[in-house]
C-alpha cells in the first residue's frame, strides 16, 4: 500500500482518533478539509477533533470549508520522519517565498483551529507504509 | 543550596520621543557588553541559556532587554488608541537610547530575526557607538509575514501566532525547547506579533542599502537551515553585498537558534564571540 491511498489514508484517521492530545486540543475541530495529494484527493471530515469519515469520492457535490492542494512529491517529503527544510510544516510549504502548498477556501476556519489542525498532520509522519 | 540561575532583572527608564519608557531587562555575568534582541511578539526569556552560560557571561556582561509593549516592558501611554507597527526608526533609535541610558561602551549586538534585520539599519546609523553585530537569521528583505489572521478577534492569537512560528524550527531541536518557544509565542499582547512583523516583512527593506554599508564594524550573519522565512541563501545573498560581514550557516537549527536548540548554537556562536574579544 502506497502513502495517500485509502488504506493509508485509513491508517491516519485511525491515528488521529485514537491520539489523546487531539481529543484535547482539537475539541472545536469541527470542519471538513479537501486534502489533496497530487491528482489523489479526501474531503476529510473532523468533528470534535476526531475524524469520523474520509471520502474519496470527490464530485461536483463535495463541500468542504478549505482546501490544502500540493504535489504527491511535497507531500511525501512533509511526512517523512524528519522531514527536509522548507518540507516540515504546512506554513513553510505554503509561504508565497516557497508555493509549494495551496491553501484555499474558508482559511479563517483552518487558523482558528491551526493547533489542532497541524497537530493531526504532524501525526501523518507515524502512519505506516 | 537553591539552584539560582546568575540571572538578575532589572526596570530602567529609557526616555525617549518624548516618552518615559519603563523597560524590563535582565543581565548577567561581566565584561563586553552584549545585548540580545528578541524575535517579533516574544521577550528575554528567548535568550535566557546564553544569560546562564558560564562560557559567555564570564567575558560577556550579557543583557537581554524586553522591547516595549514585550515581556514585562509596558507600552507607552495611549497605546490603547493605536495600531502598533513597529518602524526601523523607532527599534534602531530606542535601542541606541536604551544602551545609552545603561552607559554601555560600544557594546555588540546580537539579535535573531527581527533583532538581526535590525542589525543592518544599525550598522548604517550607529556603527560608531558599536563594536560588532550578530545578524541571526537575517537578510535584507523578507516578506509574507504581516498577516492580518495574526491579529483578528475571530482567531486565538495566542495559538495562532505560535502555531504559526512552529514550523521554522527545525525537527532537530529538542521538542522540550521547541514547545517552550511556542509558549513564550503564545503570550504577547493583542496585535504584538503582528505590529513586529509590519518591521519585519514591510518597513525592512534593505536590497537597495546593503552594499552602501560603511564596513567599519563586523557583521555576522548566523542562518539556521530549516528557517523558511528567511534562508541561508537570502542570508548568503545578502551577506555577498554587506562588507566587512562573515555568513554562518547552521545544520538542524530553524529561526530560533538560541532558544529551539541553544546547545548546537553554542557550537557556532562561541567562534563568533572568541572572534569579537580578539579584536576588542
Amino acid at each position: 500500500m502506497a502513502a495517500f491511498d485509502t488504506g493509508w489514508m485509513e491508517r491516519w484517521q485511525a491515528l488521529v482518533n485514537q491520539d489523546s492530545v487531539t481529543k484535547i486540543i482539537g475539541r472545536h475541530l469541527t470542519t471538513d478539509v479537501l486534502l489533496a495529494f497530487g491528482e489523489t484527493a479526501y474531503v476529510v471530515s473532523f468533528v470534535g477533533g476526531t475524524i469520523p469519515k474520509v471520502s474519496s469520492d470527490i464530485g461536483p457535490e463535495s463541500t468542504y470549508t478549505f482546501a490544502l492542494r500540493g504535489p504527491a512529491e511535497t507531500w511525501a517529503k512533509f511526512i517523512q520522519p524528519v522531514p527536509p527544510p522548507m518540507y516540515n510544516d504546512i506554513w513553510a510549504m505554503a509561504h508565497p517565498l516557497h508555493g509549494r502548498l495551496q491553501i484555499e477556501g474558508d482559511v479563517k476556519v483552518m487558523w482558528q483551529n491551526l493547533r489542532a489542525f497541524t497537530w493531526t498532520l504532524d501525526l501523518m509522519r507515524n502512519v505506516q507504509e | 543550596m537553591a539552584n539560582i540561575e546568575p540571572i538578575t532583572g532589572h526596570y530602567v527608564r529609557v526616555p525617549y520621543a518624548g516618552e518615559d519608557y519603563r523597560v524590563f531587562y535582565e543581565e548577567a555575568g561581566q565584561g563586553v557588553p552584549l545585548v540580545c534582541l528578541h524575535t517579533a511578539g516574544t521577550d528575554t526569556r528567548e535568550w535566557r541559556h546564553q544569560l546562564c552560560d558560564a562560557d559567555i557571561n564570564s567575558d560577556f556582561r550579557v543583557i537581554a532587554l524586553d522591547l516595549p509593549r514585550h515581556g514585562k516592558s509596558i507600552p507607552p501611554t495611549g497605546w490603547w488608541k493605536e495600531e502598533y507597527k513597529l518602524t526601523a526608526q523607532f527599534y534602531s533609535e530606542f535601542l541606541m537610547a536604551f544602551c545609552q541610558e545603561l552607559e554601555l561602551d560600544n557594546p555588540v549586538i546580537m539579535g535573531s530575526s527581527m533583532g538581526g534585520n535590525i542589525c543592518l539599519h544599525l550598522a548604517r546609523q550607529f556603527s560608531s557607538a558599536l563594536r560588532a553585530l550578530i545578524a541571526i537569521e537575517a537578510c535584507d528583505y523578507s516578506p509574507g509575514w504581516w498577516l492580518d489572521w495574526l491579529w483578528n478577534p475571530q482567531v486565538h492569537g495566542g495559538e495562532a501566532c505560535a502555531t504559526s512560528v512552529y514550523g521554522l524550527m527545525s525537527p532537530q531541536s529538542p521538542e522540550e525547547y521547541r514547545r517552550e518557544t511556542w509558549w513564550y509565542y503564545s503570550q504577547s499582547g493583542p496585535g504584538i506579533f503582528k505590529g513586529d512583523l509590519y518591521f519585519y516583512s514591510v518597513d525592512h527593506d534593505f536590497r537597495e542599502m546593503a552594499e552602501n554599508l560603511p564596513g567599519d564594524i563586523p557583521i555576522y550573519f548566523m542562518t539556521g537551515v530549516y528557517d523558511f522565512a528567511c534562508t541561508p541563501e537570502m542570508t548568503e545573498k545578502t551577506a555577498k553585498k554587506v562588507k566587512n560581514s562573515e555568513c554562518i550557516i547552521m545544520e538542524e537549527i530553524g529561526h530560533f537558534p538560541m532558544c529551539e536548540n541553544p546547545v548546537t548554537f553554542k557550537k557556532y556562536l562561541m567562534p563568533v564571540l572568541a572572534k569579537i574579544l580578539q579584536t576588542s
